[in-house]
């Protein structure tokens, strides 16, 4: 006899998804990942626009990751007009960035994917039965959240950061603030990696094919992607090498690169030595067997090291902005005109790629948006068959327990996985 | 005090309305303790999806017969609902381009022939399909006028609603005016206030999230732009970003 075990709507996550097991008896057939989340057609909202709004549109995509949607749509078209930006603009661009990993991996950790540790529902359970750990995490997560609303003017969505520079330089004692509140979270974000050592007890899963950029120049961007066993490809040529299908009965489409399903985010930065400061690659070393060469159960106590890394970099950047003189700020005039720019950058949950076409009065004609949550989309349907083939006899309240851990593991963000590449 | 029961949930949306109640990291405590998060899929497993519910707290557009099932089901189950933010008051930006082009053209541009396979139609506000007891607008929305819901509940009652443009807070900042002194295309006087002019302030000019405030003069607006040079389809594009439906009066 046929039968479906259902999981509807996803909880504890970004946007609405859903899965379906389809058993033979206790035998698993196949699994259906449904990103459901409803289309909102960024792409095609955005041809017949002018070049300034795009990155004013472009961040709506999602709430969780809205700073690097805006700064990577920023030097997509600062790429297609040949703008350079000034060191403060870049150095604040960087702190915003540091700003929303700490945002967006605490809210994971702490709030997210620490129930399934603690084996309880969710916040409220939290605030009940672990308040301190709850209050801790959020708040490092203020902290995070009070460098984007401090650089970026709003806390979602920002808006500070404009083509060719900045609304308005970070003030001296707003610095001065954030150096004082950074401070006083670093001890707990040296610790938070203590939290999330042990990875669910599942049965084996496929060897993840990590993908990332390599960092070069601009921190949190790159030129240049590269994979586990040693490919790369720049990212100006990724239409040729991220392949894409819509499926049909998912509003996402499914990406492979040379042949396989990516696995992109914080496991695969770590793994593929995406730079870490010293205080980082020390803590790294003490846990290095549980994150190196892992399965996407390791993804958390990889966004905890990174979590810690961020901390100690904005800490760095705003003791640098502080030092910079008026020689190193100022905004630069965008020329627009004909042209086309690709950037990509690393948002918390793995590589965003972004594309623009404009025509000579510097209106969009072409828009191409890849998210992590897209790229990781095969390897976690992949993940799920695999587990599910792996507890098969298993009661359907602990394979569903297990699936929905699962699919925490990989911190997606359905509203992002909507937006893809043109075919 | 009975705890009230909250569902709260998005529709068509980038989660951004619910992403603000997380982000009041130092009420969020209290917030939990004080409510009865009853139905909070982004931050709980195993709620009750039927209720009955004191208050839906609601984001996003209508855009789907799913956003719509989700819709009715929360109104049917609730006392108060409350529209959050502004997808869910005027449409917000998956509705920017409801007044110029088809759907389906959209969908098959994004998702080629497959796109005909989608069930969706052009996002639309709560307004248009159920009754709506209050709303919070803004995208993202502020976190004092969230706050001032819960407040406001936990007593008993609603919030008053404020009705005044961006331009009071932000002359009251003593902002550079960037439509009148600088000529940019700001839509200050046309929106509603309560972000503080926050994005004036960095000397961005206001982009309407916040959608239209009550009795605004818009074909006056539309006037002052085009005297300023601007052309009218530029205007309309930039007034359309979060708000697809606009009375122009004797503009149009």
């Amino acid at each position: 006899m046929g039968s479906v075990v259902e999981i509807n709507p996803f909880t504890r996550v970004e946007g609405h998804g859903n899965l379906k097991v389809y058993l033979d008896g206790s035998r698993v057939e196949r699994v259906e990942l449904c990103l459901s989340e409803s289309p909102r057609l960024f792409e095609a909202l955005l041809v017949g626009r002018s070049f300034a709004e795009v990155p004013q549109i472009i961040c709506r995509i999602c709430s969780l990751c809205s700073t690097v949607l805006k700064v990577t749509a920023l030097l997509a078209l600062e790429n297609a007009f040949g703008t350079a930006v000034s060191r403060v603009t870049q150095l604040t661009r960087e702190l915003i960035l540091n700003g929303g990993q700490i945002q967006s991996h605490s809210l994971h950790l702490f709030c997210l994917l620490l129930p399934d540790l603690l084996d309880l529902q969710g916040v409220t359970d939290l605030a009940r039965q672990a308040p301190d750990l709850l209050k801790s995490g959020l708040a490092i997560k203020r902290v995070g959240n009070l460098i984007q609303e401090t650089a970026g003017g709003r806390l979602i969505h920002p808006v500070n950061l404009v083509l060719g520079g900045l609304g308005q330089r970070i003030p001296r004692d707003s610095l001065l603030c954030l150096r004082d509140e950074l401070d006083a979270i670093i001890p707990a974000c040296a610790g938070a990696y203590l939290l999330f050592r042990s990875p669910f007890d599942f049965p084996p899963l496929p060897g993840p094919n990590y993908l990332a950029l390599q960092e070069a120049g601009v921190p949190f961007s790159g030129h240049e992607f590269h994979t586990r066993d040693g490919h790369g490809f720049p990212v100006e040529a990724y239409r040729d090498f991220v392949v894409e299908r819509v499926l049909p009965h998912s509003h996402a489409k499914s990406a492979q690169v040379f042949g396989q399903h990516p696995c992109v985010g914080a496991l695969a930065r770590i793994n593929l030595g995406t730079p870490l400061g010293a205080g980082a690659r020390e803590l790294l070393a003490k846990v290095q067997g549980e994150i190196i060469g892992q399965d996407m159960r390791g993804n958390a106590l990889a966004q905890a090291i990174e979590l810690y890394q961020a901390a100690e970099r904005a800490r760095e950047l705003v003791q640098e902005l502080l030092e910079i003189g008026r020689e190193g700020e100022g905004n630069t005039t965008v020329q627009p005109g004909s042209g086309v720019g690709s950037a990509a950058c690393e948002a918390p949950r793995g590589v965003l790629i972004q594309s623009y076409a404009f025509d000579s009065a510097g209106i969009c004609t072409a828009a191409d948006v890849i998210t992590p949550t897209s790229l990781n989309q095969g390897a976690l349907s992949g993940d799920l068959l695999a587990l599910a083939h792996g507890m098969e006899g298993a009661d359907s309240e602990r394979l569903v327990g297990a699936l929905e851990r699962l699919i925490r593991c990989y911190d997606p963000c359905i509203s992002c996985a909507v937006h893809l590449v043109r075919l | 005090m009975n705890r009230p029961r909250l569902a709260i949930a998005g529709l068509t949306a980038c989660s951004g309305c619910q992403l603000t109640l997380l982000n009041c990291e130092e009420e969020l405590p209290v917030i939990a303790g004080s409510f009865d998060l009853a139905y909070f899929p982004m931050a709980r497993s195993g709620g009750d999806s039927q209720g009955p519910f004191d208050v839906a707290i609601v984001e996003g557009a209508v855009s789907t017969p799913g956003d719509l099932a989700l819709l009715f089901r929360l109104r049917n189950a609730s006392r108060v609902l409350v529209a959050f933010g502004t997808c869910a008051l005027f449409g917000g930006v998956a509705a920017m381009n409801n007044g110029t082009h088809q759907r389906e053209n959209l969908l098959r541009e994004v998702y080629g022939e497959a796109g005909r396979n989608f069930e969706s139609f052009p996002p639309a506000p709560f307004k248009n399909f159920v009754a709506v007891d209050f709303a919070i607008t803004g995208c993202p929305p502020e976190k004092p006028d969230l706050l001032a819901l819960l407040g406001a509940l936990l007593a008993g009652t609603l919030p008053p609603a404020p009705s005044y443009p961006v331009c009071t807070e932000c002359r009251s900042r003593e902002n550079l005016c960037l439509l009148l002194e600088r000529g940019e295309l700001c839509l200050g006087p046309i929106i509603q206030g309560g972000c503080n002019a926050r994005c004036p302030a960095t000397g961005v000019p206001c982009e309407g999230c916040r959608g239209p405030v009550r009795e605004a003069n818009v074909a006056q607006q539309l006037e002052l732009l085009l005297e300023r040079g601007f052309d009218r389809r530029e205007i309309e594009r930039r007034m359309s970003r979060f708000t697809p439906e606009w009375d122009y009066g004797k503009r149009r």
